[in-house]
């Protein structure tokens, strides 16, 4: 039986895959090179969400769950440091195009998503405490 | 004999007012779950609608057309089992909020006020039905606690 606190969970799983994806983000802001350890600086990645209809009651509710990992497609920022190990024949090296400002943003969203659900649950667990005393 | 005696108070009632406040709390709660999901739309059990049907059950059984309000047309049919068209799955005007940039419309404010306002109107009828019960442990004991 899905109830409420499944529903709630399902968002507090979703908005923590999103936190550890700004982590990875902010923690390779000065990454150059790629697993296979090739000159490729970091191509920060979001999280999107989507209903989740496993999920769900006949009532409408309906939990969230991570749809996919998209990795965003901009161009590196390039900076001039001729003597970088790492520069091109123009003296050129191309950094991470990780925003600092806007991660920081998100994480604080997601952060508080994460408490409104914490929220929630909370009310949840206090709802089903209350049913019990009925007959306690 | 023990039935008959639960349908002359108003425990049914209370019942299904719990019921119905369990699911709209779930519905709700997949509101603030959905929060950051693009292109969903606000979800909602329609409070007045469940009112009038549960009145319409009450005055029926009032009238002695049915011997308790679960036998009630309105109850047996439209305060459990509704389809995604029915009334009672309208999201109330109010509710409708800004369209967002990625076709999402929740408002966290008015969601969290809905849930106070569901979870508070749930104790109330908890609160009710504990008195209710007391008061039969009272009749069945024949004495005053």
């Amino acid at each position: 039986m899905v109830s409420a606190l499944d529903i709630s969970t399902s968002a507090l799983v979703a908005q923590r895959t999103r936190l550890n994806v700004i982590s990875g983000n902010i923690a390779n802001m000065g990454t150059l090179k790629n697993e296979a350890g090739e000159n490729e600086p970091y191509k920060a990645r979001y999280v999107e969400f989507m209903t989740d209809q496993d999920i769900s009651t006949s009532d409408g509710a309906i939990g969230v769950k991570v749809s996919e990992i998209q990795t965003v497609e901009e161009d590196p920022i390039i900076r001039h440091q001729p003597n970088h190990p790492l520069a091109d024949e123009n003296g050129n090296v191309a950094y991470p195009n990780v925003d600092l400002h806007t991660e920081m943003v998100d994480a604080l969203l997601a952060t508080r998503a994460y408490e409104a659900n914490v929220g929630i649950i909370e009310i949840s667990k206090g709802m089903g405490r209350e049913t019990l005393e009925i007959l306690a | 004999m023990i039935t008959s005696l639960i349908n002359s108070t108003p425990i049914p009632a209370l019942q299904e007012v719990i019921h119905f406040t369990d699911r709209r709390h779930e519905v709700l709660a997949g509101n603030v779950a959905n929060i950051d999901t693009p292109g969903y739309k606000t979800r909602d059990l329609n409070v007045d609608v469940f009112q009038a049907r549960l009145n319409e059950a009450i005055e029926a059984q009032r009238e002695g057309r049915v011997s308790s309000i679960y036998d009630s047309e309105a109850t047996m049919h439209s305060l459990t089992n509704y389809g995604s068209d029915d009334p009672m799955r309208s999201v109330r005007e109010s509710l409708n909020d800004i369209l967002y940039h990625d076709e999402s419309n929740v408002s966290l404010e008015k969601q969290v006020t809905q849930v106070s306002k569901n979870q508070f109107q749930r104790s109330m009828a908890i609160a009710l039905m504990t008195q209710q019960m007391r008061q039969l442990e009272m009749v069945i004991s024949e004495r005053v606690v």
